[in-house]
């Protein structure tokens, strides 16, 4: 090895004492990063990849032992005195955490903030770190920095905070950037600025990142090495070529089979002829609706003139951004939220306006599956009560009846029959999103609304997920309004696309026509951010996008 | 923001009429003023059933009365404020007038120093969760929680004044209580910074031989007959507070911060014999405000003399260490006046007061006696009350800090290399603020309530005793006094709490 | 409505590994009420509280006459409060009289005697003063916490749950109660309650008392409203009522009783500083507050007067204190199992060993 690495961890484990046993979180992990390059650390939930993060610099909690060893600079992190820990946090080892929002504290400006990193690490004046923050928020392209360097994080986007963010992880030019899911809260517009943005930096100041994330999209984009790991384990290693187009390990194989690739799916044929279409099961016409003035918050129109139809036995993909009304028309497709202005019809009858025993009539042709699966069943009902419940209030089944109905449902999502008298806690995320789906078809309803139901859940879960929605629909063949921000899950699932942007419905089209030849300015946007888990087809995705941007 | 204080104003005088007019009815229709002297047979009596019902209205119906009453109150916007008669024919706001100064006194003091006292062994207790520390202060918490504060006052009367008074007059500290009472500081203090077996024993042997030492000394002496620290004392306590205060404001790696601290406690100590002479001859609460006015400009002066660049933090710890030792030499002076105050007819030997706020018979213009006296008699009914309010505040600020640590942000704060002092002083500090802020004035009010009981048990002659007086002798207007000034109380805390609120939250004050 | 029987023990496989594990492995194939009862169970301080109160409150019941109606429920002690016994002169410390038989010398005349606690000044058995007191401040608090905590959750769930102009009217209602100053107003009905007892009393404390709860109650339905399970149940067809007394109240419970358990707590202070100052309980009725309003003049010569009704008052509000902290513990969701100094020990301990 010609240039002495970065960051060099040998046999690294973090096991975490818990009710008296030891559980191992990471398992004898090696790892070299060289200045000015980027390894990734990809892998689901609980695989341990933010607690090889946080152990780097001693940052867990008091009950996590690690052992090992972790040489940053040729100096000896583990088990060294917390006084050195303290000069290296910060200024050779910075981080980049995912939530901007939390990560910052909420009482102080972004430039105190910076300020005060620099402050720490430097024998500094306030007036010359104040100028080196400035010049850092300018070089992180946060707009009009004089009057921004005074903002508190409430007071940006999100992107911004984020910038804000790295900005501060930059301003002592640390040797190493670890970047803890730097873009998961992020849009995926956003997300690809970001990116940039941070790709930029490390050819500039030449910083080592590790890259902590369970996207693909992501690591296909940023990474040159990359470290796949499975419940602490360190499943397989290797150059980002190596581990996209010869993965080894079986687990890594199943990784990347399941990961949603934008634009690989086949053709697929609308279930009717476009010259002859059917009635509609949902059809909003014009509308608009608003979130009325709360407190000293004013009215805020979510969604205006929106106007969609849905036909029997198609999926209808809906995208958009945080904050573009996609959930918001879906709420009140099934009169969850009323409607300000325009018409809502589900299989002809009109919603908007509907009283209450009318809706609950309306609604029996209709089933929701939600986005959070931790909030999305209540914690105090057996899954079996919470399936049964629109059977129950239907008045169409009691007793044996029921439970025979719930669970022929169950057999229906493939989940074991036993499962009734559990509680959603002992459920893993995917497991509940089933539950969710089973009870959103209890009724057989015509139209089925999944509002995001995978953003929670991991990719293989996902995938799984996604299949078994597909089996489903075929089977009973619902007409499906699939809410997501995610545009390769919408590819594989859907006959029809419609995006919208901020309350808007921008385009609307075959699912081939606005993957392939998007007529929009923002679809074209949308699409081209996407990350497609193939670094050399991302490659040239990225270069087309950039060209696209001047 | 003056818009919406406005309109809380508003909405707040809306919810004072509504609620003095419910007490006003409530009272008027549950008790009879007139119930005793409708039972005596006496002419005198008709008489003055007569003469009550003239001067308090008592013909009138109450729901009418209330209006009488309040034309009385909105006297206050033209300048003429009329809260009606007590029953003994005096104004209503004389009364008041003397009692709340007696009462906000009272309140004050204990508030500030719970609040203080708290705040402090509730952040040392989330900052050791699960130590010995925190579950004897959670122990604590909980039973202070479940003290009946006229049963603590009670034992307070009768241990702390009746007891030590009857100690003073043959001071002699007996073996076993020296030895009882330096276990007990021996296990706060190991418990405190004790961790591992050797270091908890180390620990505990120091505090045990340190009080044990100073108990003998005190013993030895006498010193409780005439006590005062004298300048070698505070010599050493100033340098052991420069040092304190560095280590929390600055860290004690910040040398310039150290050099000011050190330099301000030496110049407390030289100053001692200068203040001597001023206090003696220019005793008054204008030469305190002066020196601390020197002291603080000391402060600012220093730090520009001793820094460059950060003049804040660098004055900031000097002042602090400044007060500190400045009130160090106050307490010395005012000590000093102990064995004449002591001997004075008035105290006749027993200086701890088991009743009333001031010994009327004690006459003196000396400033030093006077305060001393005063504060005699604070220091019972206050301990009762900090006793009673100290737990609330140590469980709220440890759950608020626990609350705040669990947060993100001190994350990146200790990612950032800053630290546990800053991390703990600037980020977990200020966040953990806000909810306490809310919680204020409850407490507060609380201890107005709690005050009643204590005014009551310490012979005060403050609110509780007047409103107690209302209540028993079915005095309407003078219990409506006491009812709306208690109310104004709570409604301008909640303002003032919300404003604090906005203040420190920059989410609320520059809006979401 | 409870669909199907009790559940059976989990069988099937805990998630995988990782830190997934460790959060599961606590409540593997527990139902809700039983991670609680665990929880609970857990904290030592609580349990013994429990059990302190419930051997205090059987002590307090069973020990004098009850009398429901016409039925005669006769205790196991044998003076009553009405009894004037002989006062007892022998053995007395200082020249009192009526001093305390309770003897916890093992070896010499170990028991209660004749008058454990002492006598008062008349001879009266002050056990059986302080057993009376004690009785009715716990029926002050019981009906306080009963009253407050009925009006709390009725105002809070309906004001949380309809939001709007009905939640903007209640809470107006809760600033406007807790405007006015509980001690005066309580006060003044309690010299009103001399007359109507103590019942009425604590009634009337418990119509005070709820604001507190309403505004957490409140605060809790506006949270759960906004959870998905609930829209799932609307959409599933559930009315108002059964969503809020199916989906939403269930989840709040927790809350509910923790907070219920505080009011308590500070119910019984309340008493006993309102019978204090006289405006509580009054003779010839009796309650612990008023036993030491009665002798505080006497706490130098004859001090057991004082501190057995003192001690009665803090033992069951501390009791009551900490069973609150367990059921808090217990139904905090956050809530994971602690890391003491002890694990921390035992964990070095694994490490030296593992070398």
């Amino acid at each position: 090895m010609v240039e002495k690495n970065v960051l060099e961890i040998t046999d690294f484990n973090v096991d975490f004492w818990v009710d008296g046993v030891w559980y191992p979180a990471v398992i004898d992990m090696n790892l070299g990063l060289a200045a000015g390059k980027v390894t990734a650390i990809v892998g689901e939930s609980g695989s341990g990849k933010s607690t090889t993060a946080l152990g780097l610099m001693s940052l867990l909690a008091s009950n996590a032992r690690m052992q090992g060893s972790v040489v940053v600079k040729g100096e000896e992190m583990l088990n060294a005195k917390s006084s050195r820990l303290r000069e290296f946090r910060g200024k050779e080892v910075a981080y980049i955490f995912q939530e901007p929002m939390t990560a910052l504290n909420p009482l102080f400006t972004i430039g105190y903030q910076i300020v005060e990193t620099l402050r720490n690490h430097f024998e500094m004046g306030p007036k010359e770190a104040h100028a080196r923050a400035l010049e850092l928020i300018t070089m992180v392209d946060i707009p009009n920095p004089e009057q921004s360097i005074l903002k508190y994080p409430h007071q940006l986007s999100g992107g911004q905070r984020q910038r804000a963010m790295i900005a501060q992880a930059l301003a002592c030019d640390p040797a190493l950037l670890v970047a803890d899911e730097p873009t998961t809260a992020l849009d995926v517009t956003v997300q690809a600025e970001i990116l940039d943005l941070m790709r930029g930096l490390k050819d500039k100041l030449n910083s080592a990142i590790l890259l902590i994330t369970h996207d693909m999209g992501v690591v296909a984009d940023m990474a040159d090495e990359i470290l796949v790991m499975k419940d602490g384990i360190t499943v397989e290693k290797g150059t980002a070529d190596q581990i996209f187009n010869k993965p080894q390990h079986p687990y890594t194989q199943q990784l990347l089979g399941s990961v949603p690739k934008l634009g690989s799916s086949k053709k697929r044929e609308l279930p009717y002829k476009e010259s002859a279409k059917p009635a509609p099961v949902l059809k909003l016409t014009d509308v608009t609706i608003e979130y009325p003035k709360r407190g000293r918050q004013p009215a805020f129109t979510a969604v205006k003139n929106f106007s969609l139809e849905i036909y029997p036995g198609e999926i209808v993909g809906l995208v958009g951004e945080s904050g573009s009304g996609k959930t918001t028309v879906g709420r009140a497709s099934i009169g969850l939220l009323p409607v300000k202005a325009g018409s809502i019809e589900i299989v002809g009858k009109e919603i908007a306006g509907a009283d209450s025993k009318q809706l609950s009539a309306i609604r029996r042709h209709t089933g929701i599956v939600f986005q959070d699966p931790a909030s999305s069943l209540n914690p105090r009902l057996p899954i079996g009560e919470s399936i049964g419940e629109p059977l129950f209030l239907a008045g169409l089944a009691k007793g044996a009846e029921l439970a025979h109905k719930v669970e022929e449902l169950l057999d229906q999502v493939e989940l074991p029959r036993s499962y009734r008298n559990r509680y959603p806690h002992e459920l893993s995320g995917g497991q509940r999103q089933r539950v969710g789906i089973a009870r959103a078809l209890a009724l057989t309803p015509d139209l089925l609304i999944a509002d995001e139901p995978t953003s929670a859940l991991d990719v293989s879960v996902q995938a799984r997920f996604l299949e078994l929605l597909q089996e489903l629909q075929g089977k009973l063949n619902f007409a499906c309004l699939f809410i997501s921000h995610d545009l390769a899950v919408v590819d594989i699932l859907s006959h029809r696309i419609a995006v919208m942007q901020n309350g808007l419905l921008v385009e609307v089209g075959d699912r081939d026509q606005i993957l392939k030849n998007p007529q929009n300015d923002y679809t074209k946007r949308l699409i081209s951010a996407v990350p497609v888990p193939d670094p050399k087809e991302q490659k040239i995705r990225r270069e087309a996008r950039l060209a696209l941007k001047k | 923001m003056l818009n919406y204080i406005l309109r809380r104003i508003g909405v707040s005088i809306m919810i004072l009429f509504g609620s003095s007019f419910l007490v006003y009815n409530l009272a008027a229709y549950a008790s009879d003023p007139l119930a005793e002297l409708r039972l005596s047979t006496d002419d005198g009596a008709r008489q003055q059933i007569i003469a009550l019902t003239r001067d308090l209205q008592l013909d009138v119906p109450p729901p009418i009365r209330y209006f009488l009453w309040l034309k009385g109150v909105l006297g206050l916007f033209v300048g003429n404020l009329n809260l009606g008669m007590t029953r003994e024919a005096s104004s209503v706001q004389e009364e008041l007038a003397y009692a709340i100064p007696v009462t906000i006194r009272l309140v004050l003091v204990a508030t500030i120093t719970a609040l203080l006292l708290g705040l402090a062994l509730g952040i040392i207790s989330a900052l050791r969760q699960y130590s010995r520390f925190d579950y004897g202060m959670t122990f604590l918490a909980f039973l202070l929680y479940s003290l009946p504060i006229f049963w603590v006052a009670v034992l307070l009367k009768e241990f702390m004044a009746i007891q030590f008074n009857n100690f003073l007059s043959e001071p002699n500290i007996p073996i076993k209580w020296m030895f009882i009472f330096s276990i007990f500081t021996g296990i706060f203090w190991s418990s405190l910074f004790g961790g591992e077996r050797k270091r908890f024993w180390s620990v505990f042997a120091g505090a045990f031989a340190t009080n044990f030492v100073i108990l003998w000394a005190i013993d030895l002496t006498n010193w409780y007959l005439n006590p005062g620290l004298g300048p070698i004392l505070i010599a050493f306590l100033s340098i052991g507070i420069a040092f304190g205060v560095t280590a929390i404001s600055t860290g004690l790696s910040n040398s310039t911060a150290k050099k000011a601290a050190l330099t301000m406690a030496g110049l407390a100590v030289v100053w001692y014999y200068p203040a001597q002479w001023i206090f003696n001859n220019f005793g008054s609460y204008l030469t305190i405000l002066i020196m601390i006015s020197l002291i603080v400009l000391t402060g600012i002066g220093l730090s520009r003399v001793f820094s460059k660049i950060d003049h804040g933090p660098i004055a900031r710890t000097a002042i602090i260490t400044g007060l500190m030792s400045g009130i160090l030499i106050l307490v010395d002076r005012i000590m000093q006046s102990w064995a004449e105050y002591s001997a004075t007819d008035a105290v006749n030997g027993r200086p701890v007061p088991t009743y009333g706020q001031r010994k009327d018979q004690l006459v003196t213009t000396d400033f030093w006696i006077n305060n001393l006296d005063i504060i005699m008699h604070l220091i019972l009914p206050t301990l009762a009350l900090i006793l009673i309010s100290l737990a609330g505040w140590i469980r709220y600020s440890r759950g608020a800090l626990l609350e705040v640590l669990n947060q993100d942000y001190i994350r990146t704060a200790r990612a950032k290399g800053l630290n546990e002092r800053v991390v703990i002083t600037r980020h977990a500090f200020r966040n953990m603020m806000l909810p306490l802020s809310s919680l204020f004035v409850g407490e507060f009010v609380g201890l107005v309530g709690g005050a009643v009981i204590t005014e009551r048990v310490f012979g005060w002659q403050g609110m509780g005793t007047l409103g107690i007086k209302a209540i028993n002798s079915y005095d309407l207007n003078l219990l409506m006094g006491v009812n709306l000034l208690l109310s104004i109380l709570v409604i301008s805390g909640n303002l003032i709490a919300d404003l604090v609120y906005s203040a420190l939250d920059p989410r609320i004050r520059l809006g979401k | 409505m409870k669909l199907f029987g009790r559940k059976e023990k989990a069988t099937g496989e805990i998630l995988a590994g990782g830190e997934n594990a460790i959060a599961n492995k606590e409540v593997e194939g527990l139902s809700q009420g039983q991670i609680v009862r665990r929880r609970f169970f857990r904290h030592r301080a609580a349990v013994i509280a429990l059990v302190a109160l419930s051997s205090i409150i059987l002590f307090v019941l069973t020990s004098l006459d009850t009398k429901i109606g016409p039925i005669r429920i006769p205790g196991w002690w044998k003076w009553t409060v009405e009894d004037i016994p002989e006062l007892r002169f022998e053995d007395c410390p200082g020249g009192t009289t009526g001093c305390p038989t309770l003897s916890l010398n093992p070896t010499g005349d170990f028991g209660m005697g004749n008058h454990p606690f002492g006598q008062d000044d008349i001879g009266r058995d002050y056990f059986a003063l302080v057993m009376n007191g004690a009785r009715r401040s716990l029926m002050i608090m019981f009906v306080i916490g009963a009253v407050s905590g009925f009006i709390g959750v009725v105002v809070g769930s309906i004001s949380g749950f309809y939001g709007k102009r009905v939640d903007a009217v209640l809470m107006r209602l809760v600033d406007f109660i807790q405007t006015v100053p509980t001690i005066i107003i309580a006060a003044v009905i309690g010299k009103a309650a001399g007359r109507v007892g103590p019942f009425f009393l604590a009634l009337f404390l418990g119509i005070l008392g709820w604001t507190g709860l309403a505004r957490l109650v409140r605060a809790q339905f506006l949270s759960l409203r906004e959870m998905e399970f609930v829209d799932a149940a609307r959409v599933a067809g559930a009315s108002n009522i059964r969503i809020a007394f199916k989906h939403i109240l269930p989840n709040a419970v927790g809350q509910i009783i923790v907070s219920v358990t505080l009011i308590m707590a500070g119910a019984i202070l309340t008493e006993t500083a309102l019978s204090y100052l006289g405006f509580g309980v009054v003779a010839p009725d009796v309650s612990l507050g008023l036993l030491i309003s009665q002798y505080e003049s006497s706490f130098t010569t004859r001090p057991w007067l004082f501190w057995w009704p003192g001690f009665f008052i803090i033992s069951i509000a501390l009791c009551v204190n900490f069973i609150g902290d367990g059921l808090r513990d217990a139904f905090d969701p956050r809530q994971r199992r602690r890391i003491t100094k002890k694990d921390r020990l035992q964990a070095k301990l694994q490490i030296k060993a593992g070398e």
